[in-house]
């Protein structure tokens, strides 16, 4: 059981190195997307200052001025997500692919136990595909979202990848990048 | 009051690595995303250190996720307001730095927790 849970790990590291790889080649080196990631980070902080300084204040001009760095700041973030979004439709679905594959692997396999028991609704995922009814059994697919959910955004933090915070926070609900992927 | 502090000695380690200041008392940080930084990370360790101890003790139940939640906050929470004396405001508010790299760490803490305590406690005969 325990070679399992450690392979899982190994698997998540692995998968996760290669999906920054690739969103790397087909993302991250290109000149377009260094160019709207400055950009943006550029107009976040500046936005953010200017919010600040001016926040309260009922002066007609600068908040015009806030709202027109606003719209700018949308148009470049939506730039960044459709530059981002075709090669993540790739690796998304070269990494199910890949995920449907590990599943049935390690279908009705229990890869650890539980040091607690599951709340109803995370039951389904933690015990899909195993047999019997005891529920600190773990199935592969809850271990590996864990993983990659620790692993994953650690990497792309350690590479320099994740979005700043100032982006993502001005970017809004929308078009902010979700913190954890898990494809 | 804090940034009155701050500006007495506000030469605290200027231009030291974040990592350096991160263990001085008091320390400025020019740079916000710097700051968040180091909690991010020490959330991280946090995270992995608890998840080694629970799996190691081993703490099982509700008990370990509440316990787990419980120290990890109080130790930034205390960490920020009495280690480093931020002013919290500057950041957004004190909900703004709790929940930092919050869901990372939780979920390196349970993967930490799950497998130290199925290799430590759990037989292979069980499965």
């Amino acid at each position: 059981m325990w070679s399992d849970s450690l392979l899982i790990v190994f698997i998540s590291i692995c998968t996760a190195f290669l999906g920054e790889g690739l969103t790397w080649i087909l993302v991250y080196r290109t000149e377009k997307y260094q160019k709207l990631k400055v950009e943006v980070e550029r107009q976040s902080k500046k936005l953010e200052k200017r919010k600040e300084a001016h926040g309260d204040s009922l002066d007609k001009q600068h908040k015009k001025k806030i709202e027109r760095e606003e719209e700018r700041l949308k148009n470049n973030n939506r730039d960044l997500s459709l530059v981002k979004m075709k090669s993540m439709f790739a690796i998304g679905f070269a990494f199910t692919a890949l995920l449907s594959m590990f599943n049935s692997i390690f279908d009705g396999r229990v890869v650890a136990k539980l040091p607690f028991y599951p709340i109803s609704w995370i039951q389904g995922l933690s015990h899909r595909n195993l047999p019997g009814d005891n529920y600190t059994d773990c199935s592969f697919i809850f271990l590996y979202i864990l993983c990659t959910m620790s692993i994953r955004q650690n990497i792309q933090k350690l590479l320099g990848f994740a979005p700043s915070r100032a982006a993502s926070k001005q970017g809004g609900a929308l078009f902010a990048t979700p913190p954890a992927q898990f494809k | 009051m804090s940034s009155k502090t701050k500006s007495v000695d506000g030469s605290k380690c200027k231009g030291e690595s974040p990592w350096k200041r991160a263990f001085v008392a008091n320390a400025e940080w020019p740079d916000k995303e710097e700051f968040l930084d180091v909690i991010y990370w020490m959330r991280q360790a946090m995270g992995i250190i608890l998840g080694l101890f629970w799996g190691l003790l081993p703490l099982k139940g509700f008990l370990g996720l509440v316990l787990f939640v419980a120290v990890n906050a109080a130790v930034i929470y205390i960490y920020v307001n009495n280690f480093q004396n931020i002013d919290e405001e500057e950041y957004g508010g004190m909900w703004e730095i709790t929940k930092e790299g919050f869901m990372t760490s939780f979920a390196g803490f349970l993967v930490t927790w799950i497998i130290i305590y199925t290799g430590l406690h759990i037989g292979d005969s069980s499965l």
